[in-house]
C-alpha cells in the first residue's frame, strides 16, 4: 500500500469486533464442490502417478517428449504418437521463495516452488512443483533434483503423491 | 500409432474431485447495521427518508438513489404491507425438489416506498396473488440474531 496514504474511508473492523459482536454479520460456505474431467492424457498421467511413475508424451515429426501428456501437439497440430515413461528426476529450471500461504497467511519457512525440467523430456520441457529438505538460501537454477514419492499405499492418483522433489545426492 | 484413445468404461473416465474452500463474511453496512439491530432488539422495521424524492427507503439505504443526498431522517414503518409480486419456488438451490413449494414475495411495508424480499407462510393457493394484505412474522426474541432470518416470514393478514 502507499505510504501517501495515511486515512481511510469507511468503518475498519477488527477480528476482536466481530468476536464480541459489536456489530452485526451473516457468515456463509458456499458449496464449492466440482469435479473436472481430466481427460484421456492427464487421466492417465494420474494413474501412472498412482503407480510411481512419470508419464510423457512424444511427437515423432518435432521429436519433442512433453510432460504433462497431451494428446496432440501443440507445434505441430497433429495427435502425438507414443506414452513415454520419465524418469522422477530432473533439473530445476525456474523457482521461487514464497513467504504467503496460498490462504495469504504469511509462513516463517517459505515454500519453494519451482519448475523442475524431467530427465527424459526434451530440454525446457518440465512440470511445477514444489522442493523441499533444502536450504532456501542453496535453491539455485540448474540443480539436480529427486521425487521424494509418498508410500505406494497412500498414493490416490494426483500430482501431490509426489511430496516434493529434493536435491539428488552426488 | 497414435496416442488418441477413446474411453470405453466410466471407471476410465478420470474425474479430478476437488472443493474450493470459501466461506464470506458480509457486514450490514451503516444502514443495514441499524436495520437489523432495530429488528434485532424492537422486532420492528426502520427506514431512511429522503425528504426531498418523498421516498422511504425499507430496506434503509444512506444515500438516496434518486437525488444522491445522504439521509439521515429514520422513520418506522409497519410491520404490515402489501405483496407487489411474487414466485412459488419447487426446487431447493442444490437444485433438488421441495417438499413443499416455497413461495418469495416482494412486499412494500406501509408507510415505505422501496420493497424488501421475503418468504411468505401458511398461504392459500387460492389467495394468493399481487395486492394481497401481509404482516411479518418475528422470531422470538431469545431466538434473534440479527438477520434477515430473524423475520421467520410474512403471513396473509386475516
Amino acid at each position: 500500500m502507499s505510504s501517501k496514504i495515511k486515512e481511510y474511508p469507511g468503518t475498519g473492523l477488527r477480528e476482536s469486533d466481530f468476536r464480541e459482536k459489536k456489530v452485526l454479520f451473516t457468515e456463509w460456505k458456499p458449496n464449492a464442490r466440482y469435479a473436472w474431467d481430466a481427460g484421456i492424457a492427464i487421466g492417465r498421467y494420474l494413474a501412472e502417478l498412482k503407480e510411481g511413475r512419470i508419464l510423457g508424451v512424444r511427437c515423432r515429426q518435432c521429436r519433442r517428449t512433453v510432460v504433462p501428456p497431451r494428446l496432440f501437439c501443440e507445434w505441430c497440430f497433429r495427435p502425438m504418437d507414443e506414452w513415454v515413461h520419465l524418469q522422477d528426476h530432473g533439473v530445476v529450471n525456474t523457482f521461487s521463495l514464497c513467504y504467503v500461504r496460498w490462504d495469504m497467511e504469511r509462513i516463517a519457512e517459505p515454500l519453494i516452488p519451482a519448475v523442475i525440467e524431467i530427465a527424459g523430456a526434451s530440454p525446457g520441457i518440465g512440470i511445477m512443483h514444489l522442493l523441499g529438505e533444502v536450504d532456501p538460501q542453496k535453491v539455485e537454477m540448474g540443480m539436480k533434483v529427486q521425487a521424494v514419492w509418498k508410500p505406494a499405499a497412500e498414493r490416490v492418483g494426483a500430482i501431490t503423491d509426489i511430496r516434493y522433489f529434493r536435491p539428488m545426492k552426488s | 500409432m497414435s496416442v488418441l484413445g477413446k474411453v470405453d468404461t466410466n471407471k476410465d473416465a478420470r474425474a479430478w474431485c476437488g472443493e474450493i474452500p470459501l466461506q464470506s463474511r458480509y457486514t450490514y453496512g451503516l444502514a443495514g447495521e441499524n436495520f437489523f439491530r432495530e429488528i434485532l432488539e424492537n422486532a420492528r422495521f426502520m427506514g431512511t427518508r429522503c425528504s426531498k424524492c418523498h421516498f422511504t427507503y425499507v430496506p434503509p439505504t444512506i444515500y438516496c438513489e434518486r437525488c444522491l443526498s445522504k439521509l439521515e431522517e429514520w422513520v418506522e414503518v409497519s410491520t404490515e404491507g402489501v405483496v407487489q409480486s411474487f414466485t412459488v419456488l419447487l426446487v431447493a438451490p442444490d437444485g433438488s425438489p421441495l417438499d413443499e413449494p416455497e413461495v418469495l414475495a416482494l412486499v412494500q411495508l406501509d408507510g415505505a416506498d422501496s420493497m424488501l424480499v421475503h418468504r411468505l407462510g401458511k398461504v392459500d393457493w387460492d389467495e394468493l396473488a399481487i395486492g394481497m394484505r401481509v404482516k411479518a412474522v418475528f422470531k422470538p426474541p431469545r431466538k434473534r440474531e440479527g438477520s434477515i432470518s430473524d423475520i421467520v416470514h410474512f403471513v396473509p393478514v386475516s
